[in-house]
């Protein structure tokens, strides 16, 4: 059941894109969910179209997989843009049939709505596909620092999400033991009632959750035996170096976005 | 239930950029009411194969034949609910599977689901633990306080309480100490020679396959490249070196007795071993 989720999934690769540091993977994805709503004409949307294109084929994995990726969500893309197409009110009419009341700024901003949806979901899915899980904690924990001045405690987060990642794959196994188990003893998930289903997934959840405290009791048990005593004065293994190939990304990003916002007085 | 693999071809995540090939060319047979083991190295499609006996995964090409049952890629859902309580499946690991208040009412959950009576599911709970020998003290205890040895036993409890034709092992004595791995060893065969049910064993442990089956299946790369008794498998170990797979220690000691010139026939176990060897002490020297 959880197989065919593409997103927050790693697919090796040694393109340019995969090379890249991961802080500039990050910042950059997180830029570009600003930088998208400067857009406000044709022109603006298919240049943030284009470059993110560019940025796709760069990785060298092929569109169909971010495609594919965005099947999980095609519902809720789809419910929003409904909702914009039917209850944006001002504008011109251009049906009105019984209660149903579509206006031209009904389509235009439901149009945007699906335009702006698909490029930020591609856009951040080139982040978790290029980028190895560990390497965006790194990441996050080297672009938190700063804010270590204020209190946050960024190793301990950076450790948490580092563990969590982790433990991502191992968990998802074993729910799908545990399922396989469950199912074995006759139940059956996914049938029946509502009330049913629920009823369904306690016998799944249970185990899940009490293994999971074992585990984390085990883990920490073998954290302290191997001499961990909390974030500071640790020294790294991985350490992230700024290649000039980051630079020239953060400057193509910058010419982007400046052409972007040069695209609203266009029209 | 006599079970048959016809061609059977499996892949993960199929039409995906994660596809991954489980099992292909798979044909074999598991006999009516025999101890079969299931022997093979890490990954060569051993636990792919026996979610097929349970239908939790569907064969992507071929057909697997349960009894009456026939499962190919089309097989509905609600057929295979119903070949599954003649079922018995134990995971490895199982403990990783008990979430109910107390341990009665985790062995009573399988039965229950397949349709019996809290009465008859709650007989068949206890005769399930009478037969694993967790004592009735334990039946209203949370399943969490109990030691991981006595876990597995209620876990395992709680699928033989289903009373199932088929039971497969998928290695059951993993990580137990030799008692325990003794005991329950001894209860699977019993209960398969009281209730004539068929019986699958995967393991690692030579020794089991050479005492308790009656039929060995080997797997190797995802499909399967010999069956036959025990003997014929265990005849060549140049061919099961190849398949990082190796004889039970008696076998090792009767070839190494073999090298000095003390020829014996046919030792699979240590009974076979001692058996011969005070023959041959007592002047029973066979010619060869």
């Amino acid at each position: 059941m959880f197989s065919n989720m593409i997103i927050g999934r790693y697919m090796p690769g040694d393109s340019w894109i995969h090379r890249l540091d991961a802080r500039t993977k990050l910042v950059l994805s997180i830029a570009f969910i600003f930088v998208v709503f400067f857009a406000n004409n044709v022109i603006g949307y298919a240049l943030a179209g284009a470059f993110t294109l560019l940025a796709i084929m760069m990785t060298g994995l092929g569109v169909g997989v971010f495609l594919r990726g965005l099947r999980p969500l095609v519902l809720l893309m789809f419910i929003t843009t409904l909702l914009q197409l039917f209850f944006v009110q001002t504008g011109d009419v251009l049906v009105h049939w019984a209660f149903i009341k579509i206006t031209t700024d009904g389509v235009i901003n439901s149009v945007i709505v699906f335009v702006r949806f698909m490029l930020i979901i591609m856009f951040s899915t080139i982040l978790t596909l290029t980028t190895q899980p560990l390497a965006v904690a790194d990441g996050m924990e080297s672009l938190l620092k700063p804010f270590k001045k204020f209190g946050l405690p960024v190793s301990e987060l950076a450790l948490m999400l580092s563990i969590a990642l982790r433990f991502v794959p191992t968990l998802m196994d074993e729910a799908q033991s545990i399922m396989n188990a469950q199912r074995a003893r006759g139940v059956r998930f996914n049938e029946g009632s509502l009330m049913a289903r629920i009823k369904s997934f306690v016998p799944l959840l249970i185990p899940l959750f009490v293994n999971a405290i074992k585990r984390a009791i085990e883990l920490g048990d073998a954290m302290e035996a191997r001499g961990y005593r909390g974030g500071d004065q640790r020294t790294k293994y991985r350490v992230l170096t700024w290649h000039t190939r980051d630079t020239i990304a953060i400057i193509g990003f910058l010419i982007f976005t400046v052409a972007l916002i040069a695209t609203r007085w266009m029209m | 239930m006599a079970i048959n693999f016809d061609q059977v071809g499996f892949t993960y995540q199929p039409n995906t950029p994660f596809a991954t090939p489980g099992l292909h060319d798979v044909s074999f047979e598991i006999p009516e009411g025999k101890f079969t083991a299931v022997i093979g190295h890490t990954g060569s499609g051993k636990s792919t194969m026996v979610q097929h006996l349970d239908g939790l995964v569907l064969p992507t090409t071929g057909k697997v034949t349960m009894g009456d049952q026939v499962v190919t890629a089309e097989t509905k859902l609600k057929e295979l609910n119903e070949m599954r309580a003649h079922i018995g499946l134990v995971f490895q690991f199982p403990e990783a599977q008990l979430f109910e208040q107390t341990v009665l009412k985790d062995v009573m959950f399988g039965p229950k689901n397949f349709g019996a009576s809290e009465e008859d599911a709650q007989a068949a709970a206890e005769a399930a633990l009478k037969k694993v020998a967790i004592s009735p003290d334990l039946y209203e205890r949370s399943p969490f306080e109990l030691s991981g040895g006595q876990m597995r036993r209620v876990a395992i409890a709680g699928v033989i309480a289903m009373e199932p034709d088929l039971l497969i092992l998928d290695e059951p004595t993993a990580g137990l100490d030799p008692q325990g791995q003794r005991e329950l060893m001894t209860l699977f065969t019993d209960l398969q020679k009281e209730r004539h049910i068929t019986v699958v064993l995967i393991t690692h442990q030579m020794e089991y396959v050479a005492q308790y089956a009656d039929h060995v299946v080997v797997f190797e790369h995802g499909t399967v490249v010999k069956s036959g008794s025990p003997t014929t498998i265990f005849a060549d170990e140049e061919w099961l070196h190849e398949k990082q797979l190796d004889v039970p220690a008696a076998k090792q000691f009767a070839d190494a007795l073999a090298e000095k010139g003390i020829q014996l026939h046919n030792v699979l176990d240590i009974d076979q071993l001692a058996d011969q060897l005070a023959a041959r002490l007592n002047g029973e020297v066979d010619h060869v």
